[in-house]
């Protein structure tokens, strides 16, 4: 039987730094979370329930019940239970998409949310965990491995299906947090030709709304040539060949603009540079038996082929909102009042921060101004009253808490723990990322929650459950032969 | 995977992590630290404008007696997120302020949408209600003080003009004199004068704290500004003339102009139908507006300087004018006249007179065979090439008495009329015309079209043998040596002062003789009126009824024309109404009750499409 039975103190092996920091990032997101609350100076019953930060506390508790019974299961059941989980988290966020109106009401446009009378459930932030365990389950498996093709389409499968139901509910922002499994996939030996393509594709899009065709293949170029360079050496080489594209388009476009009745574009004569310099090099790599080349070439190829395509998915496949506030987050649609009106209040709120804040309750433009305030946009209030002080406060806990929970894997011999808490720290990343991201105008606009300070129940309850799974896992005797004995 | 590869990635991840959130740092420090700008537009959202309407400049007549007033009216104001929820009493609120309950409770779930920035519950809230108001405490409601437009003589609605409130277009070219709630002049006077009368709103900055509630004065009221009230205008009108005008012309459809022909300045502009002014104001003028606007009469039309009318026989005058001028007739030349002229197989008829008759008694009897004879002569003077070139010189002479082109009145609205010309005959006759085709014209009948106020105008430009000013009707603006120059300067027409004589002499005989003209009602003893009846034929129904007067025949102190449609014979309809307001412009009384009680009940038959105007 497990060593819980036999007397151990609960505490036993819990690692006290994670613990503390995760108390911490709670009680940040409290104050804040009150601050916000008291935008009306006439309000005097600090203790009502219809206050933000009453009904937070009450699920702070709520999450530390279910932290506590966290740490009292036995840590086997996690792996025994995760396809299970699985399933169930599966399930929970179908039934929003096919439930009628009445028990799984719309949200801002989004059908994510069960309704019990006034009390609403997210199930997304539940099926992370569900996913995050399955994940874990499956990779740990004694024969499986990344590399081999079938095995990398079952993990696939298990992160994508969740992912195509999220997308279902039209919650996308919420579905693209699963994306982070990738740090996952990668940490565990997945190729990384395979995880650097992925990443350009990411960042390519997003870019290519940002610059013209013409400036984006520029760029392309240099930094293809240069990543070559890096690799294999012969810089002098390198420099001549970008030269030798430079000047042969400039070349074909002033000869198109002597011989033809209309010029040709200057994106195309590059295009046609390119390809021929793409040819010559692969012809000259082939000669001189030099591989790294036909990688860069080819990735390069993939990405000029990236850049139309992500105009068509964006036209055909993402909803006017979302097209809206990723256009505004590259700043191509400047409307104050429009999309742009949130992120550019959260802007103003964290500016006038200053170094060390306004003072708690203080801030008037969080209160005011920025929508969304004490959920999504809470770092403003962070920003805005406590200053660069508490900004870097915040940022390094939740900093030094991901690097906790990836040191807490590395430290496990069992792959099950290891992988889930690299599961734990990169969904955390992600939330991070794109919340703050947004908040300081870095990310577009998506609604996501920033971990452990958003306003919110099931957000707070599951990320609660999300990282104290990871501590409970890591609490397990580390020798794994007595765990499976 | 090797330890030594696992080991790689580890750190890589390691480093990916601690990168991110040191970029998003260096933003977040960038945001805080660097950049001022967020700052500064962090002070302008914590700061409240509050708006100090300014009140709109009043309007008096030539004689200083207020024609428009501004009353202080309120706006009622609620901030939803400083309302007391709970203690609130919907329906004793809607007592004081006289709201429906159901406008309240709509208001007030609008109000919702935007909890922090005022909203408007109600406009026009009177001062006795709002003193009410006081009365009770109603936390998150407050008042604006505005002013609205008020008429103590309910005349001039067309004249005078009304107000409305701004939309996208007017903030847009306004370059940022306007923002949303402000009111604008639309028509009329108010239009018009809209610089002058509308002054400049203040503003008050109020700083919040950061529980929303107002702390203070910004920076101590130092960047406030006071509002400026808008100029008060002198108006040009006599309001005991425009009021008795208004009552003469009730019931019947057409315009009176009456000019002062020394200085252009507009005397009386009646237009009829009319509308109250007041309707134009307050919580009712949507009603008002629409009901109006549906009205087959068009009360909102401002015919004294928009409706284009047929001249008729008072633009004979013109026509010897011309005649004289171009040397092609003599005063003493006599046309015969047997019931008319005859062309063809066509004939111009006329009313019985004696006959032959020279230039002056052609004027008084309105003889239109005399005219046509004159007309003629003018386009096929043997001067011009053929009589096309002879219109076209018509043309000008007749454009230089202001037909056919705007006056350049402080109208904004003002129509040019219409004078047809050589390329309109071409167009409409394929260029085969001759003086036959346009004998119409001679006497002021055919395409001609003209407005009440160039009518008047013509009377002015006889009554001053040449010359005119612009039409006005704005005599001085407070705090202004004096208005636009353009109204000082004289106007001439193509025609010499010394040419006007027989003319102006036609017409005091046709006024002063009896017998000798169709003017002798307009006869008034020791004031020497001079005047000219016009009977225009319409395709619509009766006669238009029309008369041009001007008195006295030395130094004139009133020119005028007074259109009545559908009114039959000149004298019958427009001379009495044009008499009567000379009568009591010049002498101050009224000593021909029988005329008015006459002009009242004149028989009036409205052609069809101005009759149903009751239709709900």
């Amino acid at each position: 039987m497990s060593r819980r039975s036999n007397n151990i103190p609960l505490f036993e092996g819990v690692d006290r730094v994670a613990v503390i920091l995760y108390l911490l990032l709670v009680l940040s997101g409290l104050t804040c979370i009150t601050s916000v609350s008291f935008e009306d100076a006439t309000i005097t019953d600090f203790f009502s329930f219809s206050h933000f930060h009453i009904k937070q506390a009450a699920w702070a508790c709520v999450a530390l019940v279910g932290a506590l019974t966290i740490l009292l299961l036995d840590s086997r059941y996690y792996h025994m239970y995760a396809y299970y989980a699985y399933a169930i988290g599966v399930i929970l966020i179908f039934g929003t998409v096919v439930l009628p109106d009445s028990l799984a009401r719309p949200l801002n446009g989004a059908k994510a949310w069960y309704t019990f009378g006034s009390f609403v459930i997210q199930p997304v932030e539940f099926t992370k965990i569900t996913v995050a365990l399955a994940v874990a389950r499956l990779m740990s498996n004694y024969n499986y491995s990344i590399s081999k093709l079938g095995d990398m389409i079952h993990v696939g499968f298990i992160i994508l299906l969740p992912l195509a139901i999220i997308i279902m509910q039209n919650d996308t922002g919420s579905g693209v947090v699963l994306c982070s499994f990738i740090i996952v996939l990668y940490r565990e030996g997945l190729n990384k030709w395979i995880c650097i393509p992925l990443i350009m594709m990411a960042v390519l899009f997003i870019f290519s709304f940002l610059f013209t065709p013409l400036f984006l293949l520029m760029l392309l170029v240099l930094i293809f040539t240069f990543c070559n360079a890096m690799m294999i050496g012969h810089w002098r080489e390198h420099t001549i060949f970008i030269a030798a594209i430079a000047a042969s388009s400039f070349l074909l476009y002033g000869a198109s603009a002597l011989m033809l009745e209309e010029a040709l574009s200057g994106y195309t004569c590059l295009v046609i540079t390119v390809i021929v310099a793409i040819i010559v090099a692969a012809i000259y790599a082939f000669r001189k038996n030099i591989s790294a080349i036909f990688l860069s070439a080819g990735l390069f190829i993939g990405s000029m082929i990236i850049v139309p395509t992500a105009d068509k998915i964006f036209e055909s496949v993402l909803q006017p909102h979302q097209k809206l506030r990723i256009l505004s987050f590259l700043g191509i649609m400047s409307d104050p009042k429009g999309a742009d009106y949130n992120v550019n209040q959260a802007k103003i709120a964290i500016g006038s921060g200053g170094l060390f804040g306004k003072g708690f309750m203080e801030g008037t433009q969080n209160k005011y101004f920025v929508p969304e305030k004490e959920t999504d946009f809470i770092f403003c209030t962070v920003g805005e009253e406590w200053g660069f002080v508490g900004v870097a406060f915040v940022l390094t806990l939740l900093c030094l808490l991901i690097l906790r929970l990836m040191k807490m894997g590395e430290r496990q011999e069992e792959p099950f723990g290891r992988i889930y808490s690299y599961c734990v720290a990169s969904i955390l990343l992600f939330h991070v990322l794109v919340n703050i991201g947004m908040n300081v105008g870095l990310m577009p606009v998506m609604g996501i929650p920033l971990p452990f300070l958003s306003y919110g129940g099931s957000s707070l309850v599951a990320f609660t459950i999300l990282v104290f799974i990871a501590i409970r896992l890591d609490a397990s005797p580390r020798n794994g032969l007595m765990r499976m004995g | 995977m090797s330890n030594n590869d696992s080991y790689v990635r580890q750190s890589i991840l390691r480093w990916i992590v601690i990168s991110i959130f040191v970029i998003i740092a260096c933003r977040t420090g960038y945001l805080q630290l660097i950049d001022t700008q967020y700052k500064r537009m962090a002070a302008n959202n914590v700061l409240r404008y509050e708006v100090q309407y300014a009140p709109r400049g009043e309007v008096v007549d030539r004689n200083g007696e207020f024609i428009v007033q501004s009353k202080e009216c309120y706006d009622l104001m609620v901030v939803w997120r400083d309302m007391d929820k709970q203690g609130f009493d919907t329906m004793r609120l809607c007592n004081v302020v006289d709201i429906s309950k159901e406008k309240m409770v709509r208001e007030l779930k609008n109000a919702r949408m935007t909890p922090r920035a005022p909203y408007l519950i109600k406009n026009y809230v009177s001062q006795e209600a709002k003193l009410r108001f006081e009365e009770h405490n109603y936390p998150g409601f407050y008042t604006i003080k505005r002013t609205v437009r008020q008429y103590p003589r309910k005349i001039g609605g067309n004249l005078l003009g009304s107000l409305g409130e701004v939309n996208d277009k007017d903030i847009k070219n306004g370059g940022g004199e306007y923002k949303m709630g402000d009111y604008i002049g639309r028509s009329g006077l108010e239009r018009a004068y809209e610089k002058y009368l509308r002054g400049k709103d203040g503003v008050k900055i109020l700083e919040r704290d950061a529980h929303g509630a107002i702390k203070a004065s910004y920076m101590d009221g130092m960047y406030d500004t006071l509002p400026i009230p808008g100029k008060r205008i002198t108006s040009t009108i006599d309001v005991r003339l425009q009021a008795f005008a208004e009552e003469l012309m009730r019931g019947k459809i057409g315009a009176v102009v009456a000019i002062e022909p020394s200085s252009g300045e507009i005397l009386v502009m009646a237009s009829s139908p009319t509308f109250d002014p007041d309707d134009m104001v307050g919580s009712d003028r949507g009603n008002n507006y629409m009901r109006m606007l549906n009205d087959v009469q068009k009360p909102m039309f401002n015919r004294a300087v928009q409706a284009k009318y047929p001249p008729g026989s008072t633009f004979k005058l013109v026509q010897g004018l011309i005649g004289l001028q171009e040397g092609v007739l003599t005063p003493a030349h006599a046309y015969p006249c047997h019931g008319g002229y005859s062309y063809g197989k066509k004939k111009m008829g006329c009313h019985p007179h004696a006959s032959p008759l020279d230039l002056r008694n052609a004027v008084a009897q309105s003889c239109n065979a005399y005219f046509c004879y004159v007309f003629r002569d003018i386009i096929e003077n043997r001067k011009y090439k053929d009589v096309k070139e002879g219109l076209d010189k018509w043309v000008e002479y007749v454009n230089s008495f202001g037909y056919g082109r705007k006056l350049d009145s402080d109208f904004l609205d003002e129509q040019r009329g219409y004078v047809p010309d050589t390329e309109f005959y071409n167009r409409i006759y394929r260029g085969s015309w001759n003086s036959y085709t346009v004998l119409s014209l001679s006497i002021g009948q055919g395409e001609l079209g003209c407005t009440p106020l160039q009518m008047a105008n013509l009377a002015a430009i006889v009554a001053n043998r040449g010359y005119y000013y612009i039409p006005h009707i704005v005599k001085a603006i407070e705090g202004q040596d004096s208005i636009d120059r353009r109204f000082y300067e004289k106007q001439y027409s193509g025609v010499d002062a010394k040419y006007f004589e027989p003319i102006v002499e036609g017409m005091w005989k046709g006024a002063n003789v009896a017998g000798a003209g169709t003017s002798y009602r307009a006869y008034l003893p020791g004031w020497d009126v001079c005047g000219k009846t016009g009977t225009a034929q319409n395709p619509n129904g009766r006669d238009h009824s029309t008369f041009l007067s001007f008195a006295p025949k030395d130094n004139p102190k009133i020119a005028i024309s007074v259109y009545v449609e559908h009114g039959g014979f000149g004298a019958s309809a427009a001379l009495p109404i044009a008499s009567l307001l000379e009568e009591l412009y010049l002498t101050d009384t009224i000593t021909r009750p029988q005329m008015v009680e006459q002009v009242k009940n004149l028989p009036y038959y409205l052609p069809r499409r101005y009759q149903n105007v009751t239709k709900k």
